[in-house]
């Protein structure tokens, strides 16, 4: 059932592309690997970006009659990495599966179930911690030279 | 599995506080099911939720260029000193030197057990979740992470999982009056890279200096990069927090099966709950242990709360009125939250 796949898929990659963006930018953002993952599932094509011009047989088999190592690679090296390189199959009960999961995330579920109050989110030796640590995040009140400094001497 | 490590385990089993005999005890009797009106998928341990994936994700990498292999001294969990020995009696001449000192000096026991608690025995847990050798057969907890989890098992992977499992610890320390907190963590810090030195040139085989103070630095480097992530997503969201999990535990790679996500946020949000109803005396006695991926941590009532807190309370009443307590047994740390 090609089909409902791909109708499930499109739920999945709408749900991913409600994801908060990350406050910070790390090497990676989940929220784009993601897409680029589920898009083509559902039948969207990645558009921001470019498509990859996928070289011809001929070319692939001039490289490696021209190079011995490392682009020459041996068959069974080659098949190895063939292996390794995800090759996906989703069923419509998996990618529902996802999207499950993924909502339960999304709404905090667990944060609200295993609600660990005050005593750690406002911890006693160090009641103000999370809250710098977000406000920096959120660029409501950096860190001078003088708070830092005052971390690293007191520790807090 | 070595004589040691089978030690281990079971000591630190044994070691259950008592809000988790109590959550134990919650999961069996079928009484409490109806009064909490749980739904089905709270009833689902992490492991459970992993098992049931429909994804049959495969594991990341085909090769194992690094596997980690038993060294001369992986016989043991922590070190060969006998003071690290679960079974080692001091001698008594010793033990009596000892209060001796604590008592006169007033020594202040909460400070000095940071090192023997945090530093050995707490360093200790963090360690055995993932920790396997090519040769060896996989502890229940390995079994999660490596096998349902499908996380490569190297060197690198393992101290991932344990630093997850030192953040888990750290949260709680801070809650801890600061000197103490403080002085916990940097006991639970110094001992994670003391013993990787040594793991890096016994288990595997790196014997230049120079590279070793490059993967202690690059450690390090994680290590911070993983507390501030899984800091940001405790503070915010479990979507955040799933996140950082990702980037960290997972290495950030594709094909991420999302109901692993979810089965690692449960796991941890869990061990936060359990974390959270420790008073800071049982925690800082070391009295706490992780609760295996396959149990199911429930919330406690009110009322089994107030049970527990009673409990705590009058344990360690009677114990700071007997006057046959040792200076060293004493402390100041709260047993009322």
């Amino acid at each position: 059932m090609p089909g409902n796949i791909s109708e499930s898929a499109k739920v999945l990659v709408k749900l991913i592309e409600q994801l908060p963006e990350e406050r910070i930018k790390h090497l990676v953002s989940f929220k784009d690997i993601q897409l680029k993952r589920f898009r083509p599932v559902a039948g969207i094509s990645n558009s921001d970006e470019p498509a990859p011009k996928k070289p011809t047989l001929a070319e692939i088999k001039d490289i490696i009659n021209r190079t011995k190592s490392p682009l020459g690679l041996q068959n069974d090296v080659l098949k190895k990495i063939a292996q390794a390189t995800p090759k996906e199959t989703f069923t419509v009960d998996s990618i529902d599966q996802q999207i499950k999961s993924l909502k339960a995330l999304c709404e905090n579920k667990y944060k609200t179930y295993y609600d660990v109050g005050n005593k750690l989110y406002r911890p006693a030796g160090n009641p103000n911690y999370y809250q710098r640590l977000l406000d920096e995040l959120d660029g409501k009140r950096k860190e001078n030279i003088f708070t830092a400094f005052r971390t690293v001497v007191f520790g807090k | 599995m070595s004589l040691q490590y089978k030690l281990l385990f079971s000591r630190t089993t044994n070691r259950y506080s008592t809000f988790q005999a109590l959550s134990r005890t919650v999961c069996r009797s079928k009484t409490y099911y109806s009064t909490q009106k749980l739904n089905n998928d709270t009833k689902n341990s992490p492991e459970d939720l992993v098992k049931n994936s429909e994804l049959k994700s495969k594991p990341l990498d085909f090769t194992n260029n690094a596997p980690v292999k038993a060294g001369k001294e992986s016989q043991v969990i922590l070190s060969t000193s006998n003071y690290e020995n679960p079974n080692y009696q001091l001698p008594k001449w010793k033990e009596a030197l000892g209060e001796f000192v604590v008592k006169t000096f007033r020594l202040d026991m909460d400070k000095i057990r940071a090192g023997p608690i945090a530093g050995s025995h707490y360093y200790g847990l963090c360690k055995v979740q993932g920790l396997q050798y090519e040769d060896k057969k996989l502890s229940p907890s390995a079994l999660f992470f490596y096998e349902d989890l499908k996380l490569p098992r190297t060197f690198s992977q393992w101290f991932q999982i344990t630093i997850l499992h030192e953040w888990l610890l750290f949260v709680r320390m801070r809650a801890m009056p600061f000197k103490y907190g403080h002085n916990y963590q940097q006991k639970l810090v110094d001992r994670t890279f003391i013993d990787i030195e040594r793991r890096l040139v016994d288990e595997m085989n790196v014997n230049s200096g120079r590279i070793i103070d490059q993967y202690l630095k690059d450690f390090n480097s994680q290590l911070r990069g993983a507390v501030f992530a899984y800091d940001e997503g405790f503070a915010t969201d479990d979507i955040t927090l799933a996140e950082a999990l990702w980037r960290n535990l997972f290495g950030g790679r594709k094909n991420i099966d999302m109901v692993h996500l979810e089965a690692m946020v449960r796991y941890v949000r869990s061990q936060l709950y359990v974390l959270s109803k420790t008073s800071d005396r049982d925690f800082g006695l070391g009295k706490f242990n992780f609760v295996p991926p396959d149990e199911v941590v429930y919330k406690l009532t009110p009322q089994q709360e107030s049970e527990l807190k009673d409990k705590t309370i009058k344990k360690y009443e009677a114990l700071d009125r007997d006057p046959h307590t040792l200076p060293s047994e004493r402390s100041n740390l709260s047993y009322k939250n």
